[in-house]
């Protein structure tokens, strides 16, 4: 999707434009996230991460050059994050690597200038990041330990045990009237723990026990991340990051625990890793590659 | 325009040498316990707070119950105990149900009570091998403490007899072999001191492989190969080499055991990530080296006194101790960031994390909590967060140029 950079910033200027066509991709462990800049122009692409890290950055890739028309050669730095950012290799591009932390804090920084604190719940982890706002770094920042609780993963077994697809799992529990109590934070657990549930559910009742359920998961993975983030503390300017933020069902649970109110992006902030990435790469193009610039 | 790579020194080329000899040493001492045949007795111990120096004196052979870092090793310890104890005293127990060479060799096994985790470890090594339990006295500054602990050095001594068949251990005999470790640890600081350096000639892992050396390798080997270490490495670099190219981040390693084996976050820090661990403070690195044992008056009050008052585990009192001496050793290193590594259920290092990381922010020192264990199954994780915690130390450093570096630095502010 192509956009003016003016839309999807909640700012009233735009300091992010680069040299050169510049390429942030953010493989992550489940959905890839691709951004290209041009002058003010962001195009955004989106595909779910196959087997092959480099196949799927490289759908990526071809989808923003089609977008923008642009060509390989004419893209000036990628700079890779994620996962899968390790994998990645281009012969002729300059590339290089950032980790989603410092990627996630830039993105939100431009999407949303008054950023503080960031919840960036992703596929398989979940991290609580707390940046500078003048300049978009990170100053501190926890993560999850290496289990799946309060990850989108989490999210994404409930929904299977529950028959939906993970995008009405949110949804779903917004229309729940009395949150299922699931205490588990373990994967593994929460699912013996929402079948029991389920089969308690009387079967008139079948769609109320079912928005219980997917509103008791959001909430157990709220908490986990409400823990995390108590590490580092909140301070306002709150935005949230990562495949789980266009969960609407997660955005109010969270809300709820945490007693405050996220920043309403103007763009899908599943990008703020790609975006990152990007401004990453436009800055890497003006300081690190003053070779490529003589040959403009 | 410079890059902010690290260039690598040139090696010199005594240094891989002698590294490389020490590392057969400690190969063929194992092997020489393993394959021993003259009728020494073989003793395992399980911490730092056993005071080898009567082993060395009593003539038995030893080394530490030290390996870790093999997820099979700690699955087979796990047989034995809950899952919450940390992946290091599972190995330990591991190792004996596995039937590695070395600890099936041994004719007992002393532990002396340090964490709860370890003392119910070696009950269960008990299964495998004779074992004796004896204490440690937690609060340090307490006169009854130090004349407890001068006894359980006396009956440590009368059970090697027993266990040798020896005359017990002289004071004569054992004040030798207390001069004689406190060389050893004279070098290993010496050599760790090296590591002040603006570019250090070791790295972390180089110096995590020389002090395992200490565990295994009997002294009177160990001290040549360590001198050799000691003016090879001394010799490179040099005051010339530190303006050559930019420094690498500078960081402590502080908490629980990093073991024999164990080089996961060793290998990302240093091998992927190109910083350094400059200095650490844990039981496996340079800590241990940094007190001596007073080499006068009775030697049996000594060694109690030089244990006791040794840089201090977590696990003694006052805590404040530990958290001093960590704090002074950053000063002293000029780090610019510390990793806190404890091992997951840790339950010494693992429940003071809190101070630990508050006593080096007030210092202005960024913390990095890593718990780990022996898998490998959350490498991606360790990575990114190790990567994104020097990349803000990389940024900070951008902004306050450490004083060490002046022409670094310089650089480096003038590219912003």
């Amino acid at each position: 999707m192509q956009h003016h950079a003016l839309d999807i910033t909640t700012a009233t200027r735009w300091d992010y434009a680069p040299l050169r066509p510049v390429i942030g991709l953010d493989i992550g462990s489940r959905g890839s996230k691709g951004i290209l800049l041009r002058g003010d122009d962001v195009f955004t692409a989106f595909v779910a991460t196959g087997l092959y890290m480099q196949e799927t950055a490289d759908e990526l890739l071809a989808s923003l050059l089609a977008q923008s028309g642009e060509t390989l050669d004419a893209v000036g730095f990628i700079t890779g994050t994620g996962y899968g950012r390790i994998s990645l290799k281009y012969e002729t591009t300059p590339y290089k690597v950032v980790t989603e932390i410092s990627c996630h804090a830039m993105g939100a920084h431009a999407a949303l200038p008054e950023t503080r604190t960031i919840i960036d719940i992703g596929g398989q982890d979940s991290k609580a990041i707390k940046i500078d706002p003048a300049t978009g770094k990170v100053i501190e920042f926890v993560m999850n330990d290496k289990c799946a609780a309060g990850t989108g993963r989490f999210l994404e077994k409930a929904a299977v045990l529950l028959g939906i697809e993970l995008d009405e799992l949110g949804p779903v529990a917004l229309e729940a009237k009395n949150p299922a109590p699931v205490s588990s934070q373990c994967v593994v657990f929460a699912e013996s723990e929402m079948i029991s549930l389920r089969a308690r559910g009387e079967r008139n009742h079948d769609l109320e026990a079912r928005a219980n359920i997917a509103a008791g998961v959001h909430y157990s993975a709220a908490r986990r991340v409400k823990n995390l983030l108590g590490r580092i503390g909140i301070q306002p300017g709150l935005a949230f990051t990562g495949g789980v933020s266009n969960n609407p069902g997660m955005w109010r649970v969270l809300e709820e625990l945490l007693g405050a109110q996220f920043q309403r992006p103007k763009l899908d902030l599943i990008y703020a890793g790609a975006l990152g990435a990007a401004i990453y790469a436009a800055r890497a193009l003006a300081t690190e590659a003053p070779a490529l610039r003589a040959g403009l | 325009m410079s890059s902010t790579k690290i260039h690598s020194l040139p090696a010199a080329p005594a240094l891989p040498a002698a590294l490389a000899s020490l590392d057969a040493l400690v190969h063929s001492a194992q092997d020489a316990l393993v394959r021993d045949r003259s009728g020494a007795r073989k003793v395992g111990y399980l911490c730092n707070y056993t005071p080898i120096e009567l082993l060395d004196a009593a003539g038995v052979l030893h080394a530490r119950l030290f390996k870790g870092g093999d997820t099979a090793r700690a699955a087979a310890g796990e047989f034995y105990t809950q899952s919450v104890f940390c992946d290091f005293t599972k190995s330990c127990i591991g190792a004996f149900e596995q039937g590695d060479p070395l600890y099936k060799a041994f004719d007992k096994v002393y532990s002396f009570h340090t964490c709860a985790t370890m003392k119910r470890a070696a009950e269960v090594i008990e299964l495998f091998t004779p074992t004796r339990l004896l204490n440690v006295p937690k609060l340090r500054k307490h006169d009854d403490s130090r004349r407890f602990f001068r006894e359980e050095v006396l009956s440590f001594r009368d059970d090697l007899a027993a266990l040798t068949g020896n005359a017990p251990v002289s004071a004569d005999a054992l004040s030798a072999a207390i001069r004689e470790r406190n060389a050893l640890r004279r070098l290993l600081r010496q050599i760790s001191e090296l590591r002040r350096r603006a570019l250090p000639p070791l790295s972390g892992r180089q110096f995590a492989d020389i002090a395992r050396a200490y565990y295994y390798v009997p002294p009177a080997l160990l001290r040549p190969a360590l001198e050799e270490i000691l003016a090879a490495a001394g010799a490179t670099g040099g005051a010339g080499a530190a303006a050559a190219g930019a420094t690498p981040i500078r960081l402590l390693a502080a908490g629980s055991i990093i073991a024999d084996g164990d080089r996961r976050i060793l290998e990302i820090v240093e091998e992927e990530l190109g910083a350094r661990i400059v200095i650490e403070d844990n039981c496996a690195g340079a800590r241990p080296f940094h007190s001596l044992v007073r080499e006068d008056g009775d030697p049996f009050a000594a060694l109690a006194d030089g244990y006791l008052d040794q840089s201090p585990c977590a696990r003694q009192r006052p805590f404040e101790d530990a958290l001093e001496f960590s704090a002074r050793l950053a000063e002293q290193y000029a780090v610019e960031g510390v990793l806190y590594v404890f091992l997951k259920f840790c339950a010494c290092y693992g429940v003071v994390q809190k101070q630990f990381i508050e006593r080096f922010n007030a210092a202005g020192l960024p913390v990095l909590a890593l718990s780990s264990d022996y898998s490998e199954s959350d490498r991606g994780q360790l990575l990114t967060r190790i990567e994104a915690f020097i990349e803000v130390l990389r940024e900070k450093r951008l902004f306050a140029p450490p004083p060490a570096e002046p022409e670094t630095a310089g650089t480096a502010a003038n590219r912003i």
